[in-house]
């Protein structure tokens, strides 16, 4: 749905790098979560704050990053700084534009 | 401890089926005469005893009168089958009824176990009403829960489940069944399945095949004596159904041989004559009578294939599904065309019913009335979240214990001896985390070791869980848009189609007339429609949430506010519900979740309009030199004379062909409105410009950062859609582009004066003068003393206070909100 603009990658905890089992088994963890009522996985940091995670949301963030497509688009705007993120380390590549430029544009470890 | 036990159950056009998966191993189940699948078809006789099945079956050609089949595309439409010997009338949900109960009553007798849960496969295209219908049907066969699974899921899934590539692998599933069509596109990527997306044509199905050969068999006959048989004459039915079960043995013989023999036991009688029936049918005869029908699919799976970038030869494999897809010259034309090997291996007509059992152990959704685990075992009670089937070998264990002392700590242990989790720790509130390790292709199962914090073992219930490795599948996308039809004749969309299934929302509509409690001819309604059209009249309408004033506690009027809230289950059955905080009342009543009618003269009718519609838009398009429309209008010469055809038989007698008439009416009418707009690109592409330039201005000047990145998004997909003429998803997209700019535009406090005094210059009109009046004075006072909030809120209280004009309501199906 393009107005509900909450950045899967956020609303699961993954990594834009994730493998999709990986994120499958972090939706599946997060629901059993959700179902049991576990405090910690109530919320998510957001760009303007935590943000309620429910169970709707872990559902529609999973089936977008599913979709190859819509994941690369997620891919591309993910990332935005929140609330409870910590300093970026020093960029690893001084080549790149910017820490984290490969992962953003598509690129990730050989599978 | 009993094993889990999971049922599956395809409810078949021609043939039902039912499958049990245990863990390990699929099972079809067998009837009591030892056949794998159960002919659809029921018989009652004068004592009212049911007979369903082969037996029931054999009655079709000497007693047809009190023997029903192929009631499957009947199924939501509210028309009823006469049994005249026992008085009686059935609905086709009762007749499904009658099968489920037979199938349910074969697995008892086999293993013993009166299954109260299971999983139950539909149509991919099935409407929303005939959804109900088969649920309904599951009802009355004394099923405790059942879920619906799109037949199409449920074969991908058994065939996929032995398959041993772990890599992306993209296939079709061509599902032929004996009265629809199902082609699904799906990719299967680390063990989990996806469907990318399902077409299909409702009204297509190896009936259609029967008929296509007694056709000719028929015109063959009149040959040798003079006799024309009509579908069109009710005096007829008789005969051609004798012709077409011999069509049917004599289809089948044919999978095999070259010719077949078509004689009958008895002369035909027709017009008082009996004519002797001697036919050589000749299996390149009925190659050639039934290569359009087989090309009617393979062009769905094309334009499915097209409409994903992907062209012949792109597939891993095609799994054919149905009883017809065993035709030889079917099997090579569709691997020939789509170029792709045919996965081999496979039960073609009980398929489907294998992957509904395996469906059922995915969610978890055991036949047993009370399951193997709730046996209690006197341990601490632990609550378990877990996926019962995962495609991940090293899913989570999510839990939580009850009660104020849980253990301190809880390891997994599997029971082969192979493996043991590290200990979790587990959290004052009862709850822990652990990960699990799964054998490869099997059931596994794991002993839940808790201890307490001085290592002391602390028994648990459950003891143990079993998780079985094997493919899964992702939620099962929406196939067809869904929303409310506005008095406006707009739709409010409430899912989009490929919205993951299940799903909700809620909206907040504002009613358009007063509703009086007491009056039982005073309704509000709601309708819900579906499909992918911007005006509600060219959508279908699939269910009425009606506001009724019988049922009301206190008046309801013009301009109160109903927060609508529509949900859908995994297989896409509808609940819709409607709150009036107003009254503090709540309606759940939906009504009219009917397939419509299909009367023969109001079929008539509509066939007279499309044509009409047909020859304007034709017309038009030859004046404009518009080669794009003209190009679409082949298919709509076609589509009309299969419904004229179709309409012919409905005259006749046969109720099914009218609903396959009303469905391809409603196909033309989609494509002619598409016509319409394709006639209309050039006012349509230039009002996309506009807009989207007046839509920057607004959300530069007064939207948000969000907003901002949204149009950024809105405006490229409107680009993509200009590029490739695509004017419904041209449509759809200006509609988000407005969305944005109004609410940007509602930020600002200029505009606020000039909706102000649009609104008065209309309020004449308004439901309720007076207060309409109050509102102009609140508002102007608002405005004078710079209360931007205070004026906002008067106009859009004036604006639900003015009318829609009656003639746009009625196209919006009398909706009654807005």
């Amino acid at each position: 749905m393009i107005l509900d603009a909450d950045d899967p990658f956020a609303v699961l905890g993954v990594a834009v790098t994730s493998t999709p089992r990986e994120i499958e088994r972090e939706a599946q963890k997060l629901l059993g979560m959700l179902e049991l009522g576990f405090a910690d996985a109530a919320s998510y940091p957001g760009p303007g704050g935590p943000r309620p995670r429910t169970a709707d949301a872990v559902r529609a963030a999973a089936a977008t990053l599913r979709d190859p497509r819509r994941r690369l688009a997620a891919e591309l705007t993910a990332g935005a700084p929140t609330a409870a993120s910590t300093p970026a380390a020093p960029p690893t590549t001084p080549r790149l534009a910017w820490p984290g430029a490969l992962a953003r544009t598509g690129w990730g470890p050989r599978r | 401890m009993a094993k889990s036990l999971f049922a599956g159950f395809d409810l078949g056009t021609t043939n039902s089926a039912v499958a049990v998966f245990d863990g390990e191993h699929t099972e079809v189940i067998r009837n009591a005469a030892g056949g794998a699948v159960t002919p659809s078809v029921v018989r009652i006789d004068k004592n009212g005893r049911v007979t369903v099945g082969q037996r029931a079956r054999r009655f079709l050609e000497d007693d047809p009168d009190n023997t029903a089949s192929e009631w499957k595309r009947l199924m939501g439409t509210g028309t009823t089958r006469a049994f005249p010997a026992a008085g009686l009338a059935k609905k086709p949900e009762e007749l499904s009824a009658e099968i489920l109960r037979a199938l349910r009553a074969d697995v008892a007798d086999q293993l013993g176990v009166e299954v109260e849960r299971a999983v139950i496969s539909v149509p991919a295209l099935f409407e929303l009403p005939q959804s109900a219908a088969t649920s309904e049907a599951a009802r009355l066969a004394g099923f405790a829960r059942v879920e619906l699974l799109q037949e199409p899921i449920a074969s991908a899934l058994a065939a996929g489940w032995r398959a041993d590539d772990d890599g992306t692998a993209t296939w079709l599933v061509y599902d032929l069944g004996g009265g629809t069509f199902d082609a699904s596109l799906l990719e299967t990527r680390d063990g989990l399945l996806r469907v990318v997306a399902h077409d299909g044509d409702n009204f297509l199905g190896g009936r259609d095949f029967d008929w296509a050969i007694t056709e000719h068999l028929a015109a063959e006959l009149g040959r040798a004596t003079g006799v024309t048989l009509e579908r069109r004459n009710p005096a007829h039915a008789g005969a051609l159904r004798l012709l077409r079960l011999a069509a049917e043995d004599a289809k089948i013989e044919l999978s095999r041989a070259t010719t077949a023999q078509v004689v009958l036991a008895r002369p035909l009688v027709v017009d008082d004559r009996q004519l002797e029936v001697d036919l050589t049918l000749a299996r390149a005869t009925v190659e050639a009578i039934t290569a359009p029908l087989i090309e009617r699919s393979l062009e769905v799976c094309l334009r499915l294939l097209a409409g994903h970038g992907l062209g012949p030869g792109r597939l891993a494999r095609v799994v054919m599904v149905g009883g017809p897809t065993i035709m030889p010259h079917l099997r090579q034309a569709v691997a020939a065309r789509l170029e792709a090997g045919l996965a081999e291996g496979f039960d073609p007509m009980t398929l489907v019913a294998q992957g509904a059992a395996l469906y059922a152990a995915t969610t978890g959704l055991d036949g047993r009335a009370t399951p193997a685990t709730a046996v209690p075992s006197g341990g601490v009670k632990v609550w378990l979240q877990y996926p019962p089937v995962s495609a991940d070998l090293t899913p989570h264990v999510v839990g939580r214990f009850v009660g104020a002392s849980p253990p301190a700590r809880l390891r997994l242990e599997r029971t082969d001896g192979g493996w043991q989790s590290p200990d979790a720790t587990v959290a004052a509130d009862g709850a822990f985390v652990t990960l699990t390790s799964l054998v490869p292709r099997a059931a596994s199962t794991f002993t839940l070791v808790a201890t307490d914090a001085d290592g002391a073992r602390v028994a648990v219930e459950p003891a143990t869980i079993t998780i079985v490795a094997g493919l899964t599948i992702s939620d099962p996308p929406l196939s067809r848009t869904i929303g409310v039809a506005l008095a406006s004749d707009h739709v409010q969309v409430y899912f989009e189609r490929g919205a993951p299934l299940p799903t909700r929302r809620t909206f907040t509509h504002t009613t358009v007339e007063t509703i009086a409690p007491g009056v039982a001819d005073s309704v509000l309604r709601i309708p819900i429609v579906q499909g992918e059209l911007e005006h509600a009249h060219l959508c279908r309408l699939v269910g009425t949430l009606e506001l009724r004033g019988a049922e009301l506690r206190a008046t309801i009027p013009t301009g109160s506010a109903v927060e609508v809230t529509i949900e859908l289950d995994r297989a896409g059955c509808l609940t819709a519900r409607a709150h009036v905080a107003a009254i503090a009342q709540v309606f759940e009543h939906v009504a009219h979740l009917l397939v419509p009618d299909a009367a023969p003269a109001a079929l008539d009718a509509a066939l007279a309009d499309q044509r009409k519609h047909l020859a304007a838009v034709r017309t038009d398009a030859f004046r404009h030199g518009l080669r794009a429309v003209l190009d679409k209008l082949g298919t709509v010469e076609t589509l009309l004379a299969t419904a004229e055809h179709d309409i012919d038989a409905a005259h006749g007698g046969d109720a099914d062909a009218a609903q396959k008439a009303r469905r391809t009416l409603l196909e033309v009418d989609a494509i002619l409105a598409d016509a319409d707009l394709a006639r209309s690109w050039p006012e349509l592409d230039q009002e996309a410009q506009a807009a989207a330039i007046a839509a920057t201005g607004a959300v530069a000047s007064h939207g948000t950062a969000a907003e901002r990145r949204l149009l950024d998004e809105v405006l490229a997909a409107l680009e993509r859609a200009r590029r490739a003429r695509d004017p419904a998803e041209l449509g759809r997209q200006l509609r988000l582009v407005n969305r944005l700019r109004t609410a940007a535009r509602e930020r600002d406090p200029d505009i606020w004066p000039l909706y102000l005094e649009h609104a008065a210059s209309s309020i004449h009109e308004a439901s309720d003068l007076p207060a309409a009046q109050r509102l102009v004075t609140t508002a102007r006072a608002a405005a004078a003393a710079g209360d931007h909030d205070g004026l906002r809120r008067a106009v859009k209280a004036l604006w639900t206070m003015l009318p829609i004009d009656a003639e746009t309501r009625r196209m919006g199906f009398d909706s009654g909100v807005r």
